[in-house]
């Protein structure tokens, strides 16, 4: 559904720009006075901010994810067995899908993946809000990878 | 002497009381994320009993009772009693 992740923080920018420009005009429009020559100056200036919000993606570092969820406090011993359990049944089912013998479609798998990130959350969010912010921050990354067939057979 | 020691085994017999309550509340939130985890409701464990290891009973504020275990392939079970 949503596989381009890294592409999108770059075009979001642009049209930013270009929506301050077109609401720029109209009032350069309605106003009479002399306001057509600075207007060639400030689309070369445009460029170079939204390089700066390129490299924002996080790192994405899934066994430090894994252990702190092992280690957290904020969620008891049958929750952490039982979310395994949902965790491994999930993977289960992305590993019939790459295999091309997929019951599942990939629709279904990302609704999936987003109810046990949803579940996570929930459990995380009040005893332990760090790591509910990184699992959070790194959902399309991981995503990403249980979607890419080489680095999901890497998990 | 006699009741310092009085005092320190009170003390003692406190504090355990309290760090046991403070396990079962713990416990008790373990197994009602569990129970709901698995998609059944349960809005608060209000009781709990410990069956053997790794099995217990919960019985819920709204009414509802669940077992709740591990099986023997390592899979959180809830059962609705």
């Amino acid at each position: 559904m949503q596989p381009s992740v890294p592409a999108a923080p770059a075009p979001t920018a642009k049209p930013s720009s270009t929506h301050a420009a077109a609401t720029a005009t109209p009032k350069k429009a309605t106003s009479p006075p002399v306001a057509s020559p600075p207007v060639a100056s400030p689309p070369k200036a445009q460029p170079a901010p939204a390089t700066p919000a390129a490299p924002k993606p996080p790192s994405l570092d899934l066994n430090s994810l894994e252990q702190r969820l092992k280690d957290t406090r904020a969620i008891g011993v049958f929750t952490k067995l039982s979310l395994k359990n949902q965790v491994d049944d999930l993977l289960s089912e992305f590993r019939a899908f790459h295999k091309g013998g997929a019951k599942t479609p990939q629709s279904e798998l990302r609704q999936k993946y987003d109810l046990l990130i949803i579940k996570v959350l929930s459990l995380l969010q009040n005893g332990d809000p760090p790591l509910a912010s990184a699992i959070a921050s790194s959902r399309e990354a991981i995503w990403g990878i249980l979607m890419d067939p080489q680095k999901f057979a890497n998990i | 002497m006699s009741t310092r020691i009085g005092r320190l085994v009170f003390a003692a017999l406190v504090l355990g009381a309290a760090s046991w309550a403070v396990a079962d509340a713990s416990n008790g939130r373990d197994l009602q994320a569990t129970i709901v985890l698995n998609g059944h409701p349960c809005d608060q464990v209000v009781d709990s009993k410990r069956n053997a290891d790794s099995d217990y009973t919960a019985a819920c504020k709204d009414g509802n009772r669940y077992r709740v275990f591990v099986d023997p392939k390592g899979r959180v079970v809830v059962q609705k009693l």
